[in-house]
């Protein structure tokens, strides 16, 4: 079955690269200029994958992500600008699954797709219950972490990090997502907690905790776990 | 200090009848004390001493009350038949007669002398007033001081109560706060006609005050109220004018310097609007005149070159877009902090994590790891903007990587105070020359014809700066460069209570 991708992107370069790009992929692609003509598309026959731009003339996208998590978990992947940073975490808090920053490669493009794809299905579950990368290997059933061949010890609080990075392997987790799902809604601001938190689970995990291959960082935006 | 205008028409007549009365009681006295050793005539010195006393003391009309008083007291007491206002011989009323009008004479020269010495001393102390008041202006070069001597002026100078009000767009903080609603009005109609107000100036003589312009019809800085205002007091309008002439003349003058700079600055800000344009345009040809070459090379000759000249052709192509990209985001970034420096978002951030995010993006292009990082551990966190950090460290190690062959250190360490981040490569180092100016914004060092983002040694720097740190440079004794983020550490967050 050939995998339908909804781009909507009101220039019309960077909307006939992204097309053919993805057709040569193999994709069918639809295109999209405005918010509300994404909007009527969605309803008319929903695709498999959203790729949407910021600042598109018709407003800032959150309702229309809203809009798209009432009633499907189909990814969508923000591409924005790096003077919409802030916008981009609104997008990605209010339920988009990942971004990507212009200017962008087609490989970069190609393998969003490919880690948001791999999450079809999977947004609110725990369907991902095992990861394994490298020397790296987590179970989230039977609580087992082990690095280098060997079994670590994690504080729980470390674990529920790492487990809900694992679920969203290879995505990017916002600060405030994980601080909601880690420590409650009445931390979202404490970032300092993520900090320390993340450099505990880095010295574990990492064996260079200065350049991490596994715990990545989104500067200003969140965390990743690396898929490859 | 308080001898005003009006003070000594004034005086409170019951002290003046008091006075005048001690002096005709003392004098009696000493008439009837000496009257053993001395004749009628002595006596009647004695009450011309005592009038020209009160003359000199008192205002006309009391001290000619005084000098009737006197005639009548000696006739009284001492003229014979004594105890009786009756008068015996010729001679004794003839005498009397001339006592009187020489007491009223006396009276009356002595007050004039003693009005004219007066308005003298007035003069004299308005004179020095003025002269004091425009050399403290002088000094001045905020409105605000000028409104509070201004009032403490006109204070000193009339009883008041004095109001004094500045209008300028510059100057709203105003002073129209506890003035009375119809003395604003009385400002505000003087600042419109541009011209004085009330008793003896022409206009609306029926007002109670003086409401004088502070400035004239080209340039109007506000008004005064001053009371009392007396039609015929022309020395004391005038006194009252000079002293807004001269706070006009210092507001004027403020004003004046004010435009002056803002002429100023913003012939400086166009300058440096239209280098940075130049150097902008400049640094955008250069790498899409390679993009546009290679583009349409492909375009037109694609079948003549060799896969690997297309591939070369390719790469320049992204290698070339990838600079335009960063040359951007350096400029955005600059501009923005240089026009809004407190609007950075500052969270608690790990520079170990910075760090560890740039190395994973600068791996891309340093696939023979040239960087070299040695990050200590437990480094405390930052009060900072990730994002700007990222780009600062960035841009560092893309100048190292550009202007050296040979391995570059990244070092972040701590004390209990400062963070600091040195990079240190071992290229041909920067000239004393080049030195001066490489924090600047839109110079380069152009020694080793490699092309730098023209603004981003000035952007790291700017971003230092907005994070209370310093970037440096030294040169290195072993030879190469070394460049030193220094920011300060912070009180930690609190922890305890971490679950």
């Amino acid at each position: 079955m050939t995998l339908r991708v909804l781009i909507v992107e009101d220039d019309r370069e960077i909307r006939a690269l992204m097309q053919s790009s993805l057709s040569v992929e193999g994709f069918e692609v639809q295109t999209a200029v405005t918010l509300s003509e994404a909007s009527a598309m969605l309803r008319h026959r929903p695709p498999d994958v959203v790729v949407l731009d910021l600042g598109l003339p018709d407003g800032d996208g959150v309702d229309l992500v809203r809009e798209v998590r009432q009633q499907h978990t189909l990814p969508i992947i923000v591409v924005s600008a790096r003077h919409q940073e802030v916008q981009k975490i609104k997008l990605l808090d209010a339920g988009a699954d990942d971004y990507l920053t212009k200017p962008f490669s087609v490989a970069e493009l190609l393998a969003r797709i490919r880690v948001a794809m791999r999450h079809r299905g999977t947004v609110l579950s725990a369907a991902i219950k095992k990861h394994q990368l490298d020397d790296l290997q987590v179970d989230l059933e039977t609580y087992e972490v082990q690095s280098k061949g060997e079994v670590l010890h994690l504080t729980p609080t470390e674990f529920k990090l790492l487990a809900r990075l694992v679920r969203s392997a290879g995505r990017v987790v916002t600060h405030r997502q994980l601080l909601m799902d880690v420590w409650g809604a009445e931390f979202t601001e404490h970032t300092h907690y993520l900090r320390l938190y993340m450099a505990q689970l880095r010295a574990k995990i990492e064996r260079d905790p200065s350049e991490p291959r596994h715990l990545l960082t989104e500067t200003g935006v969140g965390y990743r776990l690396a898929v490859n | 200090m308080n001898t005003t205008a009006s003070q000594w028409n004034q005086n409170p007549p019951i002290k003046n009848w008091l006075y005048m009365g001690t002096l005709l009681v003392v004098a009696t006295a000493t008439c009837y004390l000496l009257e053993p050793h001395v004749t009628l005539t002595s006596q009647a010195m004695i009450y011309v001493l005592a009038i020209v006393i009160a003359a000199y003391k008192l205002d006309w009309v009391s001290s000619s009350v005084g000098a009737v008083g006197a005639v009548t007291a000696l006739n009284f007491f001492f003229v014979p038949p004594r105890w009786t206002f009756e008068i015996e011989s010729q001679e004794h009323f003839i005498a009397l007669g001339v006592m009187l009008v020489v007491a009223l004479v006396i009276s009356h020269l002595s007050s004039s002398l003693r009005r004219e010495t007066e308005i003298a001393k007035l003069n004299e102390h308005r004179a020095r007033q003025l002269q004091e008041l425009s050399s403290s202006l002088a000094e001045i070069d905020v409105p605000e001081r000028i409104f509070a001597l201004g009032k403490r002026a006109l204070d000193e100078a009339f009883a008041g109560p004095n109001n004094l009000f500045l209008t300028n767009e510059s100057y709203q903080y105003a002073s129209e706060n506890g003035i009375p609603k119809n003395v604003q009005d009385g400002l505000q109609c003087c600042i419109t006609e541009a011209a004085a107000l009330g008793p003896g100036t022409g206009r609306w003589p029926g007002l109670n005050a003086w409401y004088i312009p502070l400035g004239d019809k080209t340039a109007m800085l506000g008004a005064a109220c001053v009371q009392p205002a007396l039609a015929q007091d022309h020395a004391g309008r005038e006194h009252a004018q000079a002293l807004c002439a001269l706070l006009a003349q210092a507001l004027l003058r403020l004003r004046l310097t004010a435009n002056v700079q803002l002429a100023q600055s913003e012939a400086q800000r166009q300058q440096l609007q239209s280098t940075f344009l130049a150097a902008i345009s400049h640094d955008l040809r250069t790498p899409l005149t390679a993009i546009v070459g290679a583009a349409s090379s492909l375009q037109t000759q694609h079948d003549k070159l060799s896969l690997n000249e297309q591939q070369r052709l390719l790469e320049s192509i992204v290698s070339e877009a990838s600079y335009l990209s960063t040359l951007t985001e350096n400029t955005m970034q600059f501009v923005s902090l240089t026009n809004s420096p407190q609007q950075i978002k500052r969270d608690w951030e790990s520079m170990e994590e910075i760090v560890g995010a740039v190395l994973s993006r600068m791996r891309l292009r340093d696939v023979n790891r040239r960087i070299k990082s040695k990050v200590a551990k437990d480094l405390p966190l930052v009060k900072a903007d990730s994002v700007l950090l990222a780009q600062l460290v960035s841009n560092l190690l893309d100048n190292a990587l550009k202007y050296s062959t040979d391995s570059i250190d990244l070092i972040v360490q701590s004390n209990p105070t400062h963070l600091t981040l040195a990079v240190k490569d071992r290229g041909p180092g920067i000239s004393e020359t080049a030195q001066k100016h490489m924090f600047k914004p839109y110079t380069r060092s152009d020694q080793s014809g490699q092309r730098g983002a023209g603004l981003g040694l000035a952007l790291c720097k700017a971003i230092a700066q907005a994070h209370g740190g310093e970037l440096t440079f030294n040169t290195r004794k072993s030879g190469g460069s070394q460049f030193m983020l220094i920011l300060p550490v912070e009180k930690q967050p609190p922890t305890k209570e971490m679950p």
